[in-house]
């Protein structure tokens, strides 16, 4: 899960941003880009290691999975499932651009093709697009700053993100929604092509682990089934892991089962 | 017709000119051979369409869960979680004299993947032995054969094949999102391949028994998404539905049985849209040859100018000279409708029972999600035959009409004067 991933490294990087400028930036000064950009330049370069537990609710069925997750800038990760025991050993991998998933009943490989990305992982309301596209906000969208101002007695900046042009983006437009106070992020809202709400994501209990301010908990909701979510929670997490490089990465890994 | 002068003049006159006569006729008659041929073609081109569009894949009727439509949910079977017990189910679905068979469907998206390559398609759970009575798609496989229930084998299209860069024996892992949430995994032996020719169909499905897919996807022996019917008929399929309705309510819960006519309203809509055109082709038709006709009579009356002359000279009134003429055109209008009925019927009855098969020369369309062939096959219709014949008698009435009051105008003295 790097988008989730990237989500607490864009934590950490907004986190730092602000312990360099103390006081928040007044509108006229808010360069969206710049915090963005921050975010990823931050965000790129770490590694970081942790186990999450994921719960998946729908209106067919509840499911509960502990993993494990290990992540390198934004280009690798994995991802393996320890519980439940009929999918421990199940994992996830990214490297660079491509993403696999081994399967230990049948002890196979399978690629995702680019067509599948938009598709669920694990039967969660998470995408395996979330595991590619998080980190590239910067690049595949111009960003505008919509509203800084108090919500709910919080102080925030939203920003909008439309697609470019050119962009291979799945999302017609994004409103992202910062704490000004401490650059947490606190929810974003995801719409399709045609303007409609295709889901949010919120983030929330926000605990130091790893030594940084993180947003523990991720809550993603789709907006046409108002019953049915996934949240995601942090159990510990480790930065800047060491002996963790590109090489561990691979197939190989992937099929370990544990 | 016999008692009247008029008519037996009219007839008489048509021996005058043979081969004008004979030539006048023949315009009218390859106007009934072209119009009585052109529809049956168009009727045996949508009735092509019709019955593979609902015989290739489905039947003529699904019966379904009242929520499957339209998104196909795997949890929404027939009968919701508790199933239903199928068996009777299918026996019920067969009972009405015009169903030709039943066969029961379990569909769930996943993956294929073969080596480095994954494809995402439907997976689709038949009974093959019921299947292949249903349905055409797998009647003959351009590989291998059908697969056979707890041996993990499938059938993919050519074009799924392909693109899993695949053959007959190898190996593929399938995955698909289970009813309990998990995420359902086996591989399989691909043992046959299909070819439908339609592109969505060889690259969408594959085909694997339906009790190894309820296994693979988690549901229970009696929870199916689909009973698909076929009918001697497709245009009886609305009828049909309501007899299985009522064959099948009161034991299934918020089932629905549904016919082509409403799963593919476009075909519905495209079949109207030709029909409605055959109106327009005899309007052209016999437009065209409307002309020939008053061209003929004109000239036939002005020839006997000086007959129509003598007949008011000596009393007969001008609507005797016009019923002359009508009847002349009446008989002629008869002559062409045999001539045409000996020219066309011949063609229609070859062309209905051994139609010439053009697909050689233009290959296999794709049209409203069914693959025609194009062959000269024809379809009776014997009121549009019927239509026609009166449009050409019509033709050949009206188009004198004018030459007839002409002729009725002479002025007796001056023509017989010599003026």
């Amino acid at each position: 899960m790097t988008g989730c991933m990237g989500c607490a490294r864009q934590t950490v990087g907004l986190v730092a941003v602000s312990m360099t400028t103390l006081v928040p930036p007044s509108y006229a000064q808010v360069d969206p880009y710049e915090i963005m950009d921050r975010v990823d330049q931050l965000y790129r370069g770490e590694s970081s290691h942790g186990t999450s537990t994921m719960e998946v609710v729908t209106e067919n069925w509840d499911r509960q999975m502990t993993m494990e997750l290990w992540s390198l800038g934004n280009d690798f990760s994995l991802v393996r499932i320890q519980a439940p025991a009929r999918e421990a050993g199940t994992a996830t991998l990214k490297a660079d651009r491509d993403i696999y998933n081994y399967l230990p009943k049948v002890d196979r490989t399978i690629k995702i093709p680019a067509s599948m990305m938009g598709g669920s992982w694990m039967g969660s309301h998470f995408t395996n697009d979330d595991l590619v596209q998080e980190s590239r906000l910067v690049d595949d969208y111009n960003i505008d700053l919509s509203f800084d101002g108090d919500r709910d007695g919080t102080v925030v900046w939203e920003f909008t993100l439309i697609p470019k042009a050119e962009a291979a983006v799945v999302w017609g437009r994004i409103e992202y929604e910062v704490r000004q106070a401490d650059y947490m992020p606190l929810g974003v809202r995801y719409y399709d092509e045609d303007g409609e709400l295709a889901r949010t994501m919120e983030f929330s209990d926000f605990v130091t682990l790893g030594g940084r301010t993180v947003p523990r908990l991720m809550m993603m909701r789709p907006a046409d089934k108002p019953g049915e979510h996934t949240s995601m929670r942090y159990e510990d997490l480790e930065f800047d892991v060491e002996d963790l490089d590109e090489s561990f990465f691979s197939l190989r890994t992937l099929q370990r089962r544990r | 017709m016999s008692q009247s002068p008029w008519a037996r003049i009219g007839m008489r006159n048509l021996g005058r000119h043979p081969k004008r006569t004979l030539l006048t006729a023949m315009g009218l008659a390859v106007g009934f051979f072209a119009s009585v041929v052109l529809v049956g073609w168009s009727q045996g081109l949508v009735n092509q369409m019709v019955e593979n569009s609902t015989s290739l894949l489905g039947g003529q009727l699904e019966i379904h869960d009242a929520e499957f439509l339209p998104e196909r949910s795997l949890y929404d079977t027939i009968g919701g979680r508790d199933g239903v017990d199928l068996d009777q189910l299918l026996t019920r679905a067969t009972s009405d004299v015009r169903v030709v068979a039943a066969a029961p469907r379990v569909y769930a998206g996943g993956l294929v993947s073969s080596g480095n390559s994954t494809v995402a398609g439907m997976l689709m759970g038949v009974d093959p032995e019921r299947e292949v009575a249903l349905s055409r798609f797998l009647d003959v496989l351009t590989a291998g054969r059908l697969p056979r229930p707890g041996q993990n084998e499938l059938v993919v299209g050519t074009e799924m094949a392909r693109q899993l860069e695949t053959e007959i024996g190898g190996e593929l892992v399938v995955v698909a999102p289970a009813a309990d949430g998990s995420m359902g995994n086996d591989l399989f032996t691909l043992v046959g391949t299909y070819r439908t020719g339609l592109g969505e169909i060889d690259s969408a499905f594959a085909v694997l028994p339906v009790e190894d897919l309820q296994a693979l996807v988690v549901l229970s022996a009696g929870r199916v998404h689909e009973i698909a019917v076929s009918t001697q008929d497709p245009w009886v399929a609305e009828e049909v539905a309501l007899a299985v309705t009522t064959a099948v309510d009161g034991d299934v819960l918020e089932a629905e049985v549904v016919p082509w006519t409403e799963l593919n309203p476009a075909l519905v809509e495209y079949a109207r849209l030709a029909s409605s055109m055959y109106g327009v082709i005899l309007v052209i038709v016999f437009g065209l040859a409307m002309f020939g006709v008053a061209n003929t009579m004109l000239m036939a009356t002005y020839e006997r100018r000086r007959e129509f002359a003598v007949m008011l000279a000596v009393g007969t009134t001008p609507w005797g000279v016009v019923l002359s003429v009508l009847y002349e055109a009446l008989a002629l209008g008869l002559f062409a409708l045999v001539l045409g009925v000996v020219m066309t019927a011949p063609v229609m009855i070859w062309w209905h029972n051994a139609p010439p098969d053009l697909t050689g020369l233009v290959g296999e369309i794709e049209m409203m999600g069914s693959v025609v062939s194009l062959t000269m096959q024809v379809e009776y219709d014997v009121n549009f035959a019927v239509m026609t014949a009166a449009a050409l008698l019509a033709t050949a009435v009206v188009a004198a009409f004018y030459p007839a009051v002409r002729a009725s105008r002479v002025p007796p003295a001056d023509i017989l004067s010599g003026l």
